[in-house]
């Protein structure tokens, strides 16, 4: 049974001193694992404190699901300390993205990069995650991307994609909304269809954050730097969301320019409220 | 969604992922020069202004983990100066682990050698100072020695003293250590023009600083040439007599006893071992 219920909050350092001081009122918090690979840095202490009254959820943004060097040393060893974190941390979820960041074990960038939906891709993706999951000893949690171009040679829909993964690979989903909202708009695909096309028992958690808009060549681009509160039309895409998969563990994400914690508790409030709106108006 | 093409290029992604990553880290795009045209739709924006978007996330991304790293850096020669900057050390510089905290050692020897930057001697010894500092956070815990055996041991002049984990050793012609404190967020404003930063010293006054953790905080702490060096010798595995007889050439009026026992009192030095 999941431990995490509720709507949780994405931990940053400008808050720790808060989260040991004030204890504010939050079900649970999400970190970000590659921040604390050392046991016994300052920032680990820190958490290992907050630990003590917080359930945790650990989002991982480097191991890299979608990389087509299956096995390379540095992805090995990134796992290792993924796998030593856990085991101090406890968390109640491990998750991480479907993209990739090395290529060839030897170049690794900071970001979430897209993979094309084709049959290679779909192999390496559920032989990475199989062998996370074998290693880790649990199910992993994948994130749907958010992406700003499109391959040629896919074959698949994305969320074919995921539900297929899920089905094969027995990891749940976290879906994040905003992600769904920006590519919607970025590739013009129907939001609400992706959502249908998800299986309700797969999403374990879902995930909601604001976007930033850019212009390319005469064309909006939003661009997913959650720096930003959730905007309208994410929320009214997460009440449809609460709506088919039930009131699914929520994460309030900032992760640029991170504000004062007041900011992301009144975040929290409105998607608490939503979950009351919805629930209430399916008893009704 | 896009249009779909049913044609498949059956083991092409390792490809891909190489073009995409050389794409990001290569530096200005062009329609002759990106690798990934061929495989991205590019019907409503061209394959270059798509790659850019990562291209630009990827750069902010690692700025940004350098800006952590090298906050005191960033201050000195400004947001933009920085930003610019750390462009063209990532365009050298590849990330190589899925682990932030390990980029940027090389920052220090980049300062020096840019051309728009080199002028500024001091920023390289501010920079070797805020990795020192980085290290330090993140270093495991030394483990618990049983001080009370040392009394047990038969010749103390051929132990080797053992550092904790923690510890940084770091010298500069430059007073770095005030350098730094001014540019904490905390510390009360003073007249910078106390602070010579345009002179070498030629190593009359050099600045010598212990860097290690106590509990939560990095303490930055100077010490005298007799400690620096004792701290040296320990961390490059020398006897304890060896050590003595660096540290008294250093300073004649350097006294063993007394830095020791600050030394294990501090938690910098943390164990010993008899032979080696």
């Amino acid at each position: 049974m999941n431990k995490i219920k509720g709507v949780g909050i994405g931990l940053r350092h400008r808050h720790f001193k808060e989260f040991i001081e004030n204890k504010p009122d939050v079900p649970w918090l999400e970190v970000h694992t590659e921040n604390f690979f050392s046991k016994d840095s300052t920032s680990s202490k820190y958490l290992a404190n907050i630990r003590q009254n917080y359930e945790i959820s650990a989002h991982c943004v480097g191991m890299s699901l979608g990389s087509a060097t299956l096995s390379c040393p540095v992805r090995e060893q990134h796992l290792q300390k993924i796998k030593q974190t856990i085991a101090w941390l406890q968390p109640a979820m491990v998750s991480d993205h479907l993209s990739w960041s090395a290529s060839d074990g030897v170049h690794y960038l900071p970001d979430l990069l897209p993979i094309p939906y084709t049959e290679e891709a779909f192999e390496v993706v559920t032989q990475n995650i199989n062998h996370v999951q074998d290693v880790l000893q649990r199910q992993l949690l994948v994130e749907n991307p958010s992406s700003y171009l499109a391959f040629v040679d896919s074959t698949m829909l994305e969320w074919d994609f995921l539900a297929n993964l899920s089905k094969i690979t027995g990891c749940g989903l976290l879906l994040d909304v905003n992600n769904i909202f920006v590519s919607a708009h970025n590739h013009g695909f129907d939001a609400l269809a992706y959502l249908e096309s998800i299986p309700v028992e797969a999403v374990k958690e879902i995930h909601l954050a604001g976007y930033s808009i850019d212009t390319i060549e005469g064309q909006e681009i939003y661009i997913d730097t959650h720096g930003q509160k959730v905007y309208d039309g994410v929320w009214q895409l997460y009440e449809k969301a609460i709506e088919r998969f039930g009131a699914v563990p929520t994460l309030i994400e900032w992760d640029t320019d991170v504000p004062e914690l007041s900011v992301l508790l009144d975040e929290k409030r409105k998607a608490d409220a939503i979950i009351v709106k919805v629930l209430n108006k399916q008893i009704a | 969604m896009t249009q779909i093409n049913k044609t498949n290029k059956k083991n092409d992604l390792a490809q891909q992922q190489r073009n995409f990553i050389s794409d990001c880290l290569s530096g200005k795009l062009t329609t002759e020069n990106t690798l990934m045209a061929p495989y991205i739709d590019s019907s409503s924006i061209s394959a270059q202004g798509l790659m850019g978007i990562y291209q630009g996330n990827a750069i902010a991304n690692i700025t940004n983990s350098l800006s952590l790293t090298y906050p005191v850096i960033e201050k000195l020669v400004g947001q933009d100066f920085f930003k610019a900057t750390c462009r063209q050390f990532i365009l050298i510089h590849w990330p190589t682990s899925g682990n932030m905290d390990d980029y940027g050692a090389e920052f220090a020897n980049f300062l020096a050698e840019f051309e728009h930057a080199k002028h500024l001697l001091y920023l390289k010894d501010v920079a070797r100072l805020e990795w020192g500092f980085h290290q330090s956070s993140l270093s495991d815990d030394a483990s618990v020695t049983d001080w009370s055996t040392l009394a047990n041991v038969t010749d103390i002049l051929q132990l080797h003293f053992i550092l904790a984990p923690t510890v940084n050793l770091i010298s500069s012609t430059f007073p770095i250590d005030k350098i730094w404190l001014l540019n904490q967020e905390n510390t009360p404003s003073e007249d910078l023009a106390d602070i010579d930063l345009g002179n070498d010293k030629n190593n009359q006054s050099d600045t010598l600083l212990l860097l290690f953790r106590q509990q939560l905080k990095t303490v930055i702490l100077p010490v005298s040439q007799g400690e620096f060096s004792l701290l040296q010798a320990f961390d490059k595995g020398q006897p304890f007599e060896l050590a003595i007889v660096g540290a008294t050439n250093k300073q004649a009026s350097f006294s063993v006893d007394d830095s020791l026992k600050k030394l294990i009192e501090l938690g910098v030095v943390c164990g010993f071992i008899e032979n080696n």
